[in-house]
C-alpha cells in the first residue's frame, strides 16, 4: 500500500522528467536543427537543413515525435553523439561507473566523518572543540569545490608529482591487472579528497542539529531516569532517532553528487558523467547533453526511491500499520 | 531585545558573518573608486608578475587582476542577491498558498516542488543556461528556477504549523478574510523563517554563479570571480607559478563571501543550541545541615533542601528549605501550581538536575544513604533501580523508533546481570502487572493510546523492583476516566509492592483522595504538610486555604444559581442533526476507508443569556461542535442557525455579519493570540474586522472592554505584548477581545483548563459578570463536571460525538440516566472529608 503510493509518485516524476527532457531543445529559442548538428548549421543550405530535420524525424507532428522519443528511450536509443560519433547510450554506459565510484567513496568518507564529528559536536556543544569544528567545517563548505580541486592539483600534481591529475586510469593499463588497479586508485584520490572536504560540512551540520533536537526530547530524559549511562543514552536513544534526517540527507546527497560532481570531474578531466555534460555543452553536442541529463535525473530518482524504501526499516512510524490505531 | 550579544556564540557567528559580507558588499559597490584600473582595459603586459603597479599582476591579455577581483564581486553578489530575492519571493508566496489553503492548491504546488527537487541541480542549471543562452539575466532566471523548491517545502511546513495555531483559528472565527489573515498573521510569523532561508539561498546562488562562470557558461562579457578562475583554468595558471596571484584570490573571495552568508544563516537558524549539560551536572555547594539520622521506617528523607538556578547574575531559588519524609509503603502527595518548584524537587532527588542548577544546602537520604554524596556514575546506578521515575507527559516519553519490549529489556539489563530470557520474562510480568495485553509487547510508541503509554512508562519504572517511586504529574493530559484508572493502578501497586511514592500534581482532589500524606508547595516552599486531614483542617497558609476553596465540590450547593429561565423568544444558536466526519487518511486509495465520526447527529439549542455546558472526555467531539458553529469546519449533514440565520452558503460579508453575534474563546491563552501583536491590536481586531474605522471609537471601546475584564487600560498597557502577561491575564484578555463587539453569546472552549486552580474561580466570576451585565449567553465546553454543574444552567453530555444525555445541571448530576454519565460522575475525585465538611457548612 505504502509502496504502491511511492511507486506511483516516482512514475509520475519520471514522466515529468521525460517531458522536460523532450521539451527542452524544442522550446529553446532558435532553430531545432542547431541542436542536432551544432554550429555547422550556418554552413548548410536550406535544403540540407530540412534534410537533417527529416532525418531526425523533427518534421513530424509533436505528438508523433514524443512517441518516438519515448519508445527510443525504452530501446536504449538516445541518439548519436556528434563529438564521439558513437551512440549516446554506449558513451554513458562507459562513464556512469566512474562517477559512481568517486561519488560513492567520497560520500562514504564525508558521511562518516560528518556524522562522527556532528554527534560529538552536539554532545559537547558550546565547547571550544565544537565551535572550532563548526568554524572549520563551515569554512570548508563555503569554498568553491572547483577551486579546491585546482589547488590540490597545483600542490599534489604540479609541485609534488604525487598523483596524476588526468583521466581515470593509466593509458595502456589493462583492466584487471594490479597496475591498472593502482592507476585507478591514484587517480581517484584527489577528486575524492576534494568532494570529501567540500561535502563534509553539510553532513556535519545535519548530524549536529538533528542530534541537538533529539537530545532534548522527553524520551532521552526518561532514558536517563532509567539509569542508563550517558553514552548509551546518546547512541542508543538520541542517535537512533537523529539517524532519520541524517539518512535523508545522505540519500539526497548521493543523488545530488551525480550531477554535482560535474565540475570536479571537469577539473580533473575524469571520464565521468559530469565531465560528459561539460564536454557536450562546450561542443554543443545536444543529443549527448540530453542523454546525460536524462541519466543523471534517473540516478537521482533512483537514490530517492531507495531512500524511500529504506524509511520503513528505520522508522516504525512509517511502516504499514497493522496493529493498534 | 538585543540584536548582538557577544556572550552568545550565535551572535559572535553573526557578527563575523555581517562583517565579512559587508566588507565584500562595500568593496563591490565602490569598485570604481577602489580599483586602480579599469578591468576591461589592457594596462599591463600579459602574465605580468605581481609588482607595485599591479599588486596581483596581470592575466593573459594584460588586464589588472586586482581590479578584476574588485569588479568581479559586483557580478557575483548582484546575481547572488537578485536570484535569491526572486526565488525567496516565489517560494514564500507558493508556500503561503500551499500551506494556508491546502487541498488541491497544496498538492499541485508540492508535486511541482517534488519534481523540481528531483531534477539534477547543477546539470539542470547548465542545460537551461545552454538552451536559454548566456547572460546575466539567464543566470538569475536559471538559479531562481532551481532554487525556489527547497525553501518552499520548508516554509510550507512552517506555514502549516502556523495555520494550526490558535490565533489563526481566532482570526478566522471572527470572520477575517483569508487573504488578510495570511498577510496580517501568517506572514509576520513566517518572516523570521524566511530570512535565514534567503541567506541560505544567497550562499548557494553565489556558489552556482561561480561554478557556471567557471565552466564558461556565464555572461562572456562580464567579469565575475568565477570567470577569472575560468580563464585561469583554461590558461593552466595553476600549473605555473601564477596560481598564487591568479587562482588563490578569487577563490578566497568566493569562500569568504559564502562563509559570511553561511555564518549569518547559521546564527539566524538558531541551530547552535544552548550548551549541553548532562543530567546530573548540578553543582553541589552543600552547607552542613542537621545530621539526625531519620527513623527506620522512613524510606526517603529530604531535609532543608535548597535548589537554585544560577544563570550568571540573576539567581533564582526554585526550592527553598524544603523538608519532608516519605515512609515505607506511603504515598506523599505534593501539590502546587505551575512553576512552584515541584518538578525541581523530583529532579533533585533523582540526581538529574543540570547545570546551572545548584544544590546549595540540604540532605537527601534514601534508606540511610546520603544521596548527595554519590558520584554521577553511582547515582545512575541507583536511578531506575532503587528510585524510579514516572515523567510528566508520557506522550513523548517513549523512544518512538524502539519497541517497548526492547526499551523495557534495556531497563532491566542496565541494572541486573541476568540472561536475556529472564529479562524478557520479567518484562512480561511487569506488563501484566500494569494490565497491558500480552500481544502488545512488540508495539511501538505510536501504536499505543495515551493511557497505555502511561502504563508502559509505569511498567518501565517498576521493572527493577524499586523501593521509591516519583510520579511527576503522571495523569496530566489524559482523559478523566483514564486518569482515574492510572491513579488507582498506582495505589494498587503501592499496596501490592510496598512502594513509597512521591506523587506530584496540581490536582488537589486527586491528592486528597489517594495519598496518605500531603504537602502544599508555594513559590518554592512547602507551606503546609501533614496528613490530609491535618492539612485540611489546620492549614495555616493563605495559599492552602485559597486552594481548598478555589474549586467547588460536585455535590455541594450550586455556586451560580440564576433565576428561573424564561424559555421564550428566538434561540441564539440552533443545531439540527449536525454530523461531521473525518477521514483518518486521505490518499489515492483511501476513499474506501471508514470515516471517523467526530460529531454524530447532534441537535441542540441555546437561548439568549443561557449558560449551557458541553461535557465530555477527550475526543468526544466537544471542540468540533465549537469549530462547526464558528465556521472553522463545515458539517457533512445538518443545519446550524445563529440567530435564525444559517452560515452555510452565505457570502463572506453575510457570514461576517452573522458571526458578529458570537465569539469563540480558546482553551490555550498562549496560542490564541500572537505574541508579537500589541494588546491594543489584539482587542481591536474584532472591531476592525467588523468594519469599525474611527480611531477614537476603537480606542474607547478597547479601553472599555479591558476595564470590563479587570485589566489595566492605560496607554502603557495597551502597547505591551501578551508575552508579558501571565496565563490568567491572557485569558482575561481573550475575554476582552470577545466582548469588545458585544456578542450575543460566547463559546468558551475549556477556558480554565490551562490555568492554575487558584485562578479558575476568578475567571468564572468574570464570565458570570459578563453574563449578568451584558446578557451574554455561554456555551461552556469542559471536561470538568464539577465546574460545569456549578456554572451552567443546562448540561449536555457528549460521548463519541453524540449527545447522550441532557437536562438541567442538577438533574444530570443528581439523577443521571446513562451509564457513561454515571462513570463520569464517579470519576470526579471527591475527598470524603471535604464532602462532609462542605455538607456541614451548607
Amino acid at each position: 500500500m505504502v509502496y504502491i503510493k511511492i511507486l506511483f509518485q516516482y512514475i509520475l516524476v519520471f514522466f515529468v522528467i521525460l517531458i522536460i527532457n523532450f521539451a527542452l531543445p524544442r522550446i529553446a529559442p532558435g532553430d531545432p536543427a542547431i541542436y542536432l548538428v551544432g554550429d555547422d548549421i550556418q554552413y548548410m543550405s536550406e535544403e540540407e537543413r530540412l534534410q537533417v530535420l527529416k532525418e531526425f524525424k523533427l518534421d513530424l507532428p509533436v505528438m508523433q515525435q514524443f512517441k518516438n522519443y519515448i519508445t527510443g528511450i525504452f530501446k536504449k536509443d538516445l541518439g548519436v553523439s556528434i563529438i564521439y560519433g558513437r551512440p549516446v547510450w554506449d558513451i554513458l554506459r562507459d562513464r556512469l561507473p566512474w562517477t559512481f565510484l568517486i561519488m560513492g567513496v567520497a560520500m562514504l568518507f564525508s558521511a562518516s566523518i560528518g556524522i562522527i564529528l556532528g554527534v560529538i559536536g552536539a554532545w559537547k556543544r558550546g565547547g571550544r572543540r565544537d565551535i572550532g569544528s563548526l568554524v572549520i567545517v563551515m569554512t570548508l563548505g563555503s569554498v568553491p569545490p572547483f577551486w579546491v580541486a585546482m589547488l590540490l592539483i597545483t600542490l599534489f600534481s604540479a609541485k609534488l608529482h604525487w598523483f596524476p591529475s588526468f583521466g581515470a586510469y593509466a593509458i595502456g593499463a589493462i583492466p584487471g591487472t594490479f597496475a591498472y588497479f593502482v592507476s585507478v586508485l591514484q587517480r581517484i584520490i584527489l577528486p575524492v579528497l576534494t568532494l570529501t572536504l567540500v561535502k563534509t560540512g553539510a553532513m556535519f551540520l545535519t548530524a549536529r542539529s538533528s542530534m541537538v533536537i533529539a537530545m532534548e526530547e522527553d524520551y532521552v530524559m526518561l532514558a536517563h531516569a532509567k539509569g542508563l549511562k550517558e553514552k548509551t543514552v546518546i547512541f542508543r536513544h538520541a542517535l537512533r532517532n537523529a539517524v532519520l534526517p541524517i539518512y535523508t540527507n545522505i540519500m539526497m546527497g548521493l543523488g545530488a553528487m551525480v550531477g554535482g560532481a560535474a565540475i570536479i570531474e571537469t577539473v580533473f578531466s575524469y571520464p565521468g558523467l559530469g565531465n560528459t555534460i561539460y564536454e557536450s555543452v562546450t561542443a554543443r553536442d545536444y543529443s549527448l547533453l540530453q542523454g546525460s541529463f536524462l541519466v543523471v535525473s534517473i540516478s537521482i530518482l533512483f537514490f530517492n526511491f531507495i531512500a524511500d524504501l529504506g524509511y520503513p526499516l528505520l522508522d516504525p512510524r512509517v511502516r504499514k500499520q497493522t496493529v493498534g490505531r | 531585545m538585543k540584536i548582538l550579544n557577544l556572550n552568545k556564540s550565535e551572535h559572535r557567528f553573526r557578527l563575523v558573518g555581517i562583517l565579512l559580507v559587508s566588507f565584500f558588499l562595500v568593496t563591490s559597490v565602490f569598485a570604481p573608486v577602489i580599483a586602480p584600473y579599469d578591468p576591461y582595459e589592457r594596462v599591463g603586459t600579459p602574465f605580468e608578475r605581481p609588482c607595485l603597479e599591479h599588486i596581483l599582476g596581470c592575466n593573459d591579455v594584460g588586464h589588472d587582476l586586482f581590479s578584476e577581483l574588485i569588479y568581479g564581486g559586483r557580478v557575483s553578489l548582484f546575481i547572488g542577491l537578485f536570484a535569491s530575492f526572486y526565488s525567496t519571493l516565489v517560494s514564500s508566496l507558493l508556500a503561503l498558498a500551499a500551506g494556508y489553503y491546502g487541498g488541491r492548491t497544496d498538492r499541485l504546488i508540492m508535486r511541482t516542488v517534488d519534481v523540481v527537487m528531483s531534477l539534477p541541480f547543477l546539470p539542470l542549471v547548465i542545460v537551461l543556461g545552454v538552451f536559454l543562452g548566456p547572460g546575466i539575466s539567464t543566470q538569475i532566471i536559471v538559479i531562481t528556477t532551481v532554487m525556489w523548491a527547497h525553501p518552499c517545502r520548508e516554509l510550507r511546513s512552517q506555514v502549516m504549523k502556523i495555520r494550526e495555531s490558535g490565533y489563526i483559528d481566532a482570526a478566522r472565527s471572527m470572520g477575517e478574510r483569508s487573504i488578510v489573515t495570511v498577510f496580517r498573521h501568517v506572514l509576520p510569523e513566517l518572516m523570521p523563517l524566511i530570512v535565514p532561508q534567503f541567506v541560505r539561498v544567497v550562499q548557494q546562488a553565489i556558489m552556482i554563479e561561480s561554478s557556471l562562470s567557471f565552466l564558461g557558461l556565464g555572461d562572456p562579457v562580464l567579469k565575475s570571480w568565477g570567470s577569472i578562475l575560468f580563464f585561469a583554468n583554461t590558461r593552466a595558471a595553476f600549473l605555473t607559478g601564477a596560481w598564487v596571484n591568479w587562482v588563490l584570490p578569487p577563490g578566497l573571495c568566493i569562500a569568504m563571501t559564502v562563509l559570511g552568508f553561511s555564518f549569518i544563516g547559521f546564527s539566524l537558524g538558531g541551530r547552535i543550541g544552548l550548551s549541553y549539560y548532562p543530567f546530573g551536572s548540578f553543582i553541589l555547594k552543600r552547607k552542613k545541615t542537621s545530621n539526625d539520622a531519620p527513623a527506620d521506617d522512613v524510606r526517603l528523607s529530604v531535609n532543608e533542601l535548597v535548589t537554585v538556578y544560577n544563570p550568571v547574575l540573576n539567581q533564582c531559588v526554585a526550592v527553598n528549605d524544603v523538608c519532608f519524609d516519605v515512609k515505607k509503603g506511603e504515598m506523599l502527595g505534593l501539590v502546587g501550581e505551575s512553576g512552584c518548584g515541584k518538578s525541581t524537587i523530583a529532579m533533585s532527588v533523582l540526581g538529574m538536575l543540570r547545570y546551572p542548577a545548584e544544590i546549595s544546602q540540604g540532605v537527601i537520604i534514601l534508606d540511610g544513604k546520603d544521596l548527595l554524596s554519590f558520584s554521577r556514575q553511582n547515582f545512575a546506578k541507583i536511578r531506575g533501580r532503587r528510585i524510579a521515575y514516572i515523567p510528566q507527559n508520557a506522550m513523548n516519553a517513549l523512544n518512538p523508533v524502539v519497541s517497548i519490549k526492547k526499551q523495557l529489556i534495556e531497563a532491566v539489563l542496565t541494572h541486573q546481570t541476568i540472561s536475556r530470557a529472564a529479562a524478557v520474562e520479567r518484562v512480561r510480568e511487569v506488563l501484566e502487572m500494569v494490565e497491558i495485553p500480552e500481544d502488545r509487547i512488540n508495539a511501538f510508541n505510536h501504536e499505543l493510546s495515551g493511557g497505555m503509554k502511561q502504563r508502559v512508562v509505569i511498567a518501565m519504572a517498576l521493572v527493577n523492583n524499586p523501593d521509591f517511586l516519583i510520579a511527576d504529574e503522571p495523569t496530566t493530559g489524559l482523559d478523566v476516566l483514564v486518569q482515574q484508572e492510572i491513579v488507582r493502578l498506582l495505589v494498587r501497586l503501592k499496596q501490592q509492592l510496598g512502594l513509597s511514592i512521591l506523587f506530584i500534581t496540581h490536582d488537589l482532589p486527586l491528592v486528597m483522595t489517594y495519598s496518605d500524606k500531603m504537602a502544599v508547595m508555594y513559590q518554592g516552599e512547602i507551606v503546609d504538610s501533614g496528613s490530609v486531614d491535618e492539612v485540611y483542617y489546620n492549614s495555616t497558609h493563605v495559599h492552602t486555604k485559597a486552594l481548598f476553596s478555589s474549586f467547588p465540590c460536585l455535590f455541594e450547593q450550586k455556586r451560580w444559581k440564576r433565576d428561573a429561565f424564561l424559555q421564550e423568544g428566538q434561540a441564539s444558536l440552533v443545531l439540527e442533526n449536525v454530523t461531521k466526519s473525518f477521514y483518518s487518511k486521505r490518499g489515492l486509495f483511501a476513499k474506501g476507508l471508514k470515516p471517523v465520526y467526530a460529531v454524530k447527529d447532534v441537535s441542540l439549542s441555546v437561548m439568549p443569556g443561557e449558560v449551557v455546558g458541553l461535557i465530555g472526555g477527550s475526543g468526544s467531539g466537544k471542540s468540533t461542535i465549537a469549530r462547526l458553529v464558528m465556521g472553522l469546519e463545515t458539517q457533512d449533514e445538518g443545519k446550524i442557525f445563529i440567530n435564525g440565520l444559517e452560515l452555510a452558503g452565505k457570502s463572506r460579508r453575510m457570514k461576517q455579519e452573522i458571526l458578529r453575534d458570537i465569539h469563540l474563546v480558546f482553551q490555550d491563552p498562549y496560542q490564541s493570540m500572537r505574541s508579537h501583536m500589541k494588546i491594543f491590536d489584539i482587542v481591536a481586531e474584532p472591531l476592525r474586522i467588523h468594519g469599525t474605522r474611527g480611531r477614537a471609537e476603537i480606542d474607547a471601546r478597547v479601553r472599555n472592554a479591558l476595564r470590563e475584564v479587570s485589566l489595566p487600560c492605560d496607554d502603557g498597557f495597551l502597547l505591551r505584548h501578551p508575552s508579558e502577561l501571565s496565563g490568567g491575564q491572557r485569558q482575561r484578555l481573550s475575554f476582552a477581545r470577545a466582548i469588545v463587539i458585544n456578542p450575543k453569546f460566547i463559546i468558551a472552549d475549556e477556558p480554565t483548563s490551562m490555568l492554575d486552580v487558584s485562578l479558575r474561580s476568578g475567571l468564572l466570576e468574570l464570565m458570570e459578570k459578563l453574563r449578568s451585565d451584558h446578557g451574554v449567553g455561554f456555551v461552556f465546553i469542559t471536561h470538568d463536571l464539577a465546574l460545569a454543574r456549578h456554572f451552567c444552567d443546562r448540561l449536555l453530555v457528549l460521548n463519541d460525538g453524540s449527545i447522550i444525555e441532557q437536562g438541567e445541571s442538577d438533574d444530570v448530576v443528581f439523577s443521571p440516566v446513562e451509564n457513561y454519565t454515571k462513570r463520569l460522575i464517579s470519576a470526579v475525585e471527591e475527598p470524603d472529608l471535604m464532602k462532609s465538611s462542605r455538607a456541614l457548612s451548607v
